[in-house]
């Protein structure tokens, strides 16, 4: 096999699987829909963390804490086979497909990278700002809200981006359980053609031009946020 | 400054103050009487800072109590208070057996002297101390909110404007008091922003954000800022330390003006020809203690501690 089959069979898979049958659109669709759902939700859950962690409840700080070094501490495919399993099995009434099983794994695993990224971004503003708000009498609540939040945020928001891309790879992980996000297109291509390296380039284009969009996108936003300041 | 009928405004008792091991202060008694002002001198890592950052809590003393305008802010066990331990048979004990006055004291547990006045004694004798600490306790926040503090590192808050800067403290405080018509009020608090912009010059600075701002214009603001709470008394901490030296001049003159206009304001500073000049009383704190305290000119020109001596004869 030449490198020039190897580019003529890319691009003919490309043309009559992706294109033809679409799988592009489905590929993508649920790889982005499946990130999007773990990011918002994990940063959701994440904050929740984040806000919890500073509690004064030694208990749930511990609580907290446990599972956050747990999820970071233990590879994410092995927290989808997991969900996979318990999911169902908690959840028996709702009767969970198996792309809810996985999106909540990942959900989980990000609210604990997301956590993270919160904790850091509070810390890292100064703390003299906390005390000159405290010293003028301001309440630990409305010190968080006013001052140390929005400036935060500005911490947190280009890392909050960069988790999104890397939950997008993180993603593939799910084609252990054929749920149809892009690189479950692998094995159906794969299956048919019997021709693995193409279709693996293939793959890893589309994932590059997502990430790297994005990243791009990214870029602009933060550019805008930081020339809004 | 009219002293006479002499009214305090805020009252450090017996502070002692642990970072981990480390003894930074020791036991400080002192008293802030409106309208003075008060200059803590000493050397870097002596305890000056500590000591003006335990007045407002910022550091919450290991031991003692801080009052301010008759009223407590230390959150103090009427078990461990300074008089009650000292009178305990317990501290004789220790003492007879020659422990350290503060060794012994930061050894002293509720429990010990618990075990000293047992039964209905103990309890009728806690219920009367509870009392009078409800009596007299004032929550840390609106204790701060009668004495400001000015930084060293200004800590303008980044995210706000100058004039945001300055109305934060007084318009939160307003929604904390539920006040009726907060429109009014907000109006009336960025008046009186503007006035005190106005005062030192800046009001073109409005709409400005801290970061393009020189240092003294930073530290005039965050004085300002400060103003803006009508505080009773104001804690500098080393505010000229992080200015260059061509903007230390205009800090320090604002500060005269208002110990001029009778703020009544405790000043951690090097500035000693500052401190000099505007000071009614200076306090030399070393070691923990306060070793030396007078007139300027008891401290500055017959200083009596030797370590007073050494560090006057450094620093001038």
């Amino acid at each position: 096999m030449t490198m020039g089959s190897i580019f003529h069979d890319m691009w003919d898979i490309f043309v009559e699987y992706y294109i033809g049958q679409g799988l592009l659109w489905t590929g993508i669709g649920y790889t982005l829909a499946l990130s999007a759902i773990a990011v918002f939700f994990g940063a959701i859950l994440g904050a929740l963390l984040a806000i919890g962690k500073m509690s004064r409840f030694k208990a749930l700080r511990f609580i907290i804490t446990a599972f956050i070094e747990i999820m970071r501490g233990t590879p994410a495919l092995l927290q989808l086979y997991i969900a996979y399993f318990i999911v169902p099995m908690l959840l028996t009434n709702l009767n969970p497909t198996p792309i809810a099983c996985v999106a909540i794994g990942l959900m989980l695993n990000s609210a604990a990278y997301v956590s993270e990224i919160i904790r850091s971004g509070i810390d890292a503003v100064d703390k003299g700002q906390t005390e000159a708000a405290r010293a003028l009498g301001l309440t630990a609540r409305t010190t968080m809200v006013k001052v140390v939040m929005p400036q935060a945020i500005k911490n947190i928001l280009p890392a909050l981006g960069n988790e999104f891309i890397t939950i997008i790879k993180e993603t593939s992980l799910a084609s252990n359980f054929f749920v149809g996000e892009l690189m479950t297109t692998y094995a159906v291509i794969k299956g048919v053609t019997f021709n693995p390296i193409p279709t693996l380039m293939d793959i890893g284009i589309i994932y590059f031009v997502m990430t790297f969009t994005l990243s791009k996108l990214m870029g602009i936003a933060e550019r805008r946020m930081k020339a809004s300041a | 400054m009219l002293n006479e009928n002499k009214e305090v405004m805020l009252e450090v008792k017996n502070i002692f103050k642990n970072f981990g091991d480390l003894e930074v202060l020791k036991g400080v008694s002192t008293e802030v009487d409106k309208g003075e002002v008060i200059s803590i001198i000493g050397a870097s890592g002596s305890g000056k800072s500590t000591l003006l950052r335990c007045m407002n809590l910022l550091e919450e003393p290991t031991f003692g109590e801080v009052w301010i305008e008759g009223k407590l802010m230390t959150p103090v066990d009427p078990y461990l208070h300074y008089d009650v331990i000292k009178a305990s048979n317990t501290y004789k004990k220790l003492a007879a057996e020659g422990m350290d006055e503060v060794d012994a004291i930061m050894k002293i547990k509720k429990e010990d002297l618990l075990q000293e006045k047992s039964g209905k004694e103990g309890s009728e004798y806690k219920s009367l101390m509870d009392k009078i600490y409800k009596e007299n306790h004032i929550d840390t926040n609106l204790g701060r909110r009668k004495m400001s503090m000015v930084f060293q590192q200004f800590n303008l808050f980044n995210n706000l404007t100058v004039l945001e800067n300055i109305m934060l403290a007084p318009v939160e405080t307003a929604k904390y008091n539920k006040v009726k018509d907060l429109n009014g009020e907000k109006a009336k608090i960025r008046e009186q922003a503007f006035t005190l912009l106005k005062r030192i010059g800046l009001e073109d600075k409005a709409d400005v954000y801290p970061s393009k701002l020189s240092g003294g214009q930073k530290q005039r603001i965050a004085i300002v800022r400060s103003l803006a709470m009508n505080p009773d008394v104001m804690l500098f901490d080393e505010p000229t330390s992080a200015l260059d030296p061509e903007m230390i001049g205009e800090v320090l003159d604002l500060m005269k003006e208002l110990a001029q206009a009778g703020m009544t304001m405790v000043i951690v500073t090097h500035e000693m020809g500052f401190a000099r000049e505007v000071s009614d009383r200076v306090l030399f704190v070393d070691e923990g203690y306060i070793k030396e305290e007078g007139t300027p000119e008891e401290v500055f020109d017959h200083p009596k501690d030797p370590r007073l001596q050494d560090f006057l004869s450094k620093v001038l």
